[in-house]
């Protein structure tokens, strides 16, 4: 099988949607019979990452027609192409136009609000045209039906799964100490901070630490992660007067972000956004105890509260109380983690390519 | 009739299914069934099945359900009845099966076993079932090729419910109540919801002669068994030669099939008459019939009791006939609007008169619906073809049909009818004329019942016409076969069984229509295109019915709508328009701000 993935980022990236595609194009290719994947994507550092065998990362180009002529000039040079993989509905019409003109199958990628409302004629019609439509999570699926009038049972799931390196282990003395969070109790939230995102919920976790610090001096909340939304958060933290308790890390690095877990006794994020927020799941991994928001596709990762707690991310006392409850708490079963293997993962993108045969 | 529900958590993320949430949209079904609730779970609780129980046939314990085969790896829920299941029964003993009950649910798991879905081409009745399989981790949906029996599914990705019922799947707070555009235009459109929509995005209708499988990767595509329109191109090439009365015979015979008396509706036409009259030919005597009628009518026409009372001595049934006044209509309003699952324009004369029979101790009647369409007594099957022989031709030029809508929709304000603008754009198809026939609203009306943004959706996506089309693949070469084929697939499949469906079941009163059956209809669709109409089923009856009730105009059940609605805001509209707001506005989870009402 030969495939065509037109995705925005997958390999030489951070961030979920990256984490993604590496895990569904790596899946991929451990099907049974030979596969072949080329890739192309507008974002990513060639230098940073070497994809798998048998897949073909062609570059990353963020010249949006710069993007369109090399995916035209592909897929007319390489040929053959059994199925196009469309990793973003912004570049839906281009793998429908593909696939029209050629009749090869189109796959389209949902992940999260990009997908939750969308009035473009181009992109209703594109989204339309594809033969299966894979969501991350049910809120992402129930969204995007909502506006797209594409058919239910077209539209699937594939939530995420989780890498192997995060697994439960002690704290690390090194980010402890670079951190000074020594007999401290850690909050804490990784996202991009990015103004187009800031739905994630720091916001909320900013406004409810006076009121947890009173009752756990002790507590130091930890922003992780970096973008153009930073600048505002640091400020609104510099006008509770909570410099100190509220720590910005900046970006991690991906061989650090195991340890980053590790060194919180909670992760937090009660985001209105998220289509499904694999940062739950890699903490859960790492055996901290997690809340999220009961509102958005969060409500997947943490397997309706099973994995960690739900709440109403605009009601502060539920958020509170949730703080408070799970502090020391044990964080959550492997058992239940465990439910978003890779195993399984691979096992269902199998079962979806089968099906997408009999679209 | 029962209540079936199914619960599959067929997604490997997907929480075990919770006996909570399994009873609340099973107990909602209570009235379907009165008479037992059972439920079953896999060992690993992603699937359950639950059921309840209005016992006819079969009425010992051995019969619940969810019934299992003889190892328990296949499991049914099931609502209607088989008629034919002594007959399936006898050759799967012959082929040495072994059966632990009289039930007809026993019959569907044998038959499973030996044929798997191909089974349900050999099914005469009506029925819509769930059924595990556990052995493919499978769950198979469907339902009668007339869609008699509802089956509605709510599928959010991880796991899918069905049940008889839309607002019993409401019951669970898992199931969103998102407004489907499509189902919302769809009953200002027709008066009833097109399936396979409902109001809901979520909740879908098994679309009647289908089946739907469902796996680990959820439900596939409906796929039919059975098409009206290709019996009638099928009937064209067999034969003509058929006893058109002892297929009518047969029927009602296989209609009979019951452990507990069967009574009928019987109105003033030909329909339920010819049944009270076969009933008796075939046997079966003493039987109970019931008519209604109202204040309004009493001494004109329409009402419905003489006649009928008549028809009853002749064929020496033991006849009861119900009045409903005014204050009665008011009185039972509240319930009524509860009891209808989806909203219809109709379903008020059925609820009553079902009432009324359970009131008279019974269980299980026969009802002459179907016989219209059946055998082409709507206006319509003069009609259409005449509307679409003079408008074939000016319909096809590009552009007229809306410019004319246009330029007449100028004189709407004095008086002129709507669907008159669309004469030119619908009218020289039998798609578009049946919607000029059955159509409440027209698309251009919709802006004053509806938001904007609601209507457009809604049009776009339910693509009406499209579905008309589709209704007529393969196309009938007569022009009976086209107008039977839209009648039996929307006005009688959409709204008249539905209402039959939830009106009876509010009353625990399971209605069977000898009319409505694939099997009859195989035997007489070739003889049927001759066009003889009613007079070949007043022909089949002896001793022969009364001349009044063979001459009597279509008037159907009526009720006093326009009498009982008082006017308000909208006393300027039709009754039927006017009643299309009053039920949509007892619709739940159905923001006023979407319907402008």
């Amino acid at each position: 099988m030969k495939i065509l993935a037109l995705v925005t980022d997958a390999f030489g990236s951070q961030y979920g949607i990256a984490q993604y595609n590496r895990d569904f194009l790596s899946a991929l290719t451990s099907m049974n019979g030979e596969t072949s994947i080329v890739v192309l994507t507008r974002a990513g550092n060639p230098n940073q990452e070497t994809p798998p065998a048998r897949i073909q990362w062609k570059g990353a180009y963020k010249s949006k027609w710069r993007y369109v002529l090399a995916t035209l000039y592909t897929f007319l040079t390489e040929k053959n192409f059994d199925l196009i993989f469309c990793g973003h509905l912004h570049l839906a019409p281009l793998a429908a136009f593909l696939s029209t003109l050629t009749n090869v199958p189109f796959w389209l990628q949902l992940y999260g609000v990009d997908a939750w409302d969308n009035r473009s004629i181009l992109r209703r019609w594109a989204a339309k045209k594809a033969s299966l439509v894979i969501a991350i999570s049910r809120y992402t699926r129930r969204q995007f039906l909502a506006w797209s009038g594409v058919s239910p049972e077209k539209v699937r799931i594939l939530p995420c799964t989780v890498d192997e390196r995060f697994q439960p282990g002690p704290k690390p003395d090194y980010l402890l100490e670079r951190y000074r969070l020594a007999g401290k109790k850690v909050l804490l939230t990784v996202s991009r901070l990015s103004s187009r995102e800031n739905y994630k919920g720091q916001d909320q976790m900013i406004h409810l630490l006076p009121e947890l610090l009173r009752k756990y001096p002790n507590l130091v909340y930890i922003i992780a992660g970096d973008g153009d939304d930073r600048p505002r958060l640091e400020k609104l933290a510099r006008e509770k007067t909570l410099d100190g308790s509220v720590r910005f890390i900046g970006q991690v690095k991906e061989s650090e972000l195991p340890d980053v877990y590790r060194m919180a006794d909670l992760f937090v994020m009660p985001s209105t956004g998220e289509g499904f927020g694999i940062t739950f799941l890699e903490a859960a991994c790492c055996k901290i105890p997690v809340i999220g928001g009961k509102t958005d596709g969060s409500m997947d990762a943490l397997r309706e509260g099973r994995i960690g707690k739900v709440v109403d991310p605009g009601n502060p006392e539920e958020l509170a109380r949730a703080i408070e409850d799970s502090l020391n708490s044990r964080g959550p079963s492997q058992e239940e983690v465990e439910i978003f293997s890779r195993g399984r993962f691979s096992h269902h993108v199998t079962e979806l390519v089968k099906r997408l045969g009999q679209c | 009739m029962c209540g079936v529900v199914a619960l599959y958590a067929y997604h490997y993320a997907a929480l075990e299914v919770e006996r909570e949430e399994l009873r609340q949209i099973r107990d909602a079904m209570s009235s379907r069934g009165p008479d037992g609730a059972g439920e079953w779970y896999s060992t690993d609780r992603k699937v359950g099945l639950g059921h309840r129980r209005l016992a006819i046939i079969d009425l010992s314990e051995r019969a619940r359900q969810p019934m299992a085969n003889l190892d328990g790896t296949v499991l049914v829920s099931f609502d209607g009845e088989i008629y034919n299941y002594r007959e399936l029964r006898a050759g799967l003993e012959k082929r040495g099966r072994v059966f632990k009950s009289q039930s007809d649910t026993e019959v569907l798991l044998h038959l499973y076993e030996e044929k798997g879905e191909a089974m349900l081409s050999d099914l005469r009745g009506m029925f819509a079932f769930a059924l595990w399989d556990g052995q493919k981790k499978k769950m198979l949906l469907a339902r009668d090729p007339y869609g008699i029996k509802p089956l509605y599914y709510a599928d959010d990705g991880w796991t899918l419910r069905a049940a008889s019922q839309v607002k019993a799947l409401l019951r669970s707070e898992k199931v969103s109540r998102l407004p489907e555009p499509a189902g919302i235009v769809g009953f200002f459109l027709m008066g009833s919801i097109p399936e396979p929509y409902t109001l809901y995005q979520e909740i879908r209708q098994v679309p009647a002669g289908s089946f739907v499988w469902v796996n680990e990767l959820g439900p596939s595509a409906p796929k039919k068994y059975f098409s009206i329109a290709e019996v009638f191109t099928q009937g064209e090439r067999d034969g003509l030669g058929i006893d058109v009365r002892q297929a009518l015979l047969d029927s009602v015979r296989h209609h009979f099939v019951s452990d507990v008396p069967v009574g009928l509706f019987l109105s003033s036409g030909i329909d339920s008459g010819a049944l009270a009259a076969l009933a008796r030919e075939a046997g079966f005597k003493n039987l109970k019939t019931v008519t209604l009628t109202f204040d309004e009518f009493e001494g004109e026409e329409r009402d419905e009791a003489p006649l009928a009372e008549e028809v009853a001595r002749l064929y020496g049934t033991r006849h009861s006939t119900a009045r409903i006044s005014r204050d009665e209509f008011q009185r039972e309003l509240q319930k009524f609007m509860e009891a209808m699952d989806q909203p219809s324009i109709d379903g008020l004369n059925t609820y009553f008169v079902s009432r009324a029979a359970r009131e008279q101790g019974l269980k299980v009647v026969l009802s002459g619906l179907g016989g219209d369409e059946l055998f082409g007594g709507y206006p319509s099957f003069q009609e259409l073809p005449r509307m679409v022989r003079a408008l074939a031709v000016p319909s096809g030029i590009p552009f007229l049909g809306d410019a004319f809508r246009h330029v007449s929709g100028l004189f709407r304000a004095r008086g002129l009818h709507p669907k008159f603008s669309g004469l030119l754009k619908y009218g020289g198809t039998y798609g578009g004329a049946y919607f000029l026939k059955r159509g409440l609203f027209m698309p251009w009306e919709l802006e004053s019942v509806l938001d904007r943004q609601t209507a457009r959706e809604g049009l776009a996506r339910l693509g009406l016409l499209k579905r008309f089309d589709e209704a007529l693949t393969p196309e009938p070469s007569t022009p009976f076969g086209c107008v039977a084929v839209l009648e039996s697939s929307f006005y009688l499949r959409n709204q008249l069984l539905r209402d039959a469906d939830w009106a009876g079941m509010a009353h625990s009163l399971e209605i069977r229509t000898p009319l409505v059956d694939a099997f009859l209809l195989k035997r007489l669709a070739g003889r049927l295109q001759k066009g003889e109409g009613k007079k070949l089923l007043a022909e089949s009856v002896e001793p022969a019915l009364p001349e009044p009730v063979i001459q009597r105009a279509k008037t159907g059940f009526s009720v006093p709508m326009e009498k009982w609605l008082e006017a308000g805001d909208e006393g300027s509209r039709p009754w039927a328009r006017r009643w299309a707001c009053r039920v949509m506005e007892n619709q739940k989870g159905i923001s006023k701000e979407l319907v402008s009402v």
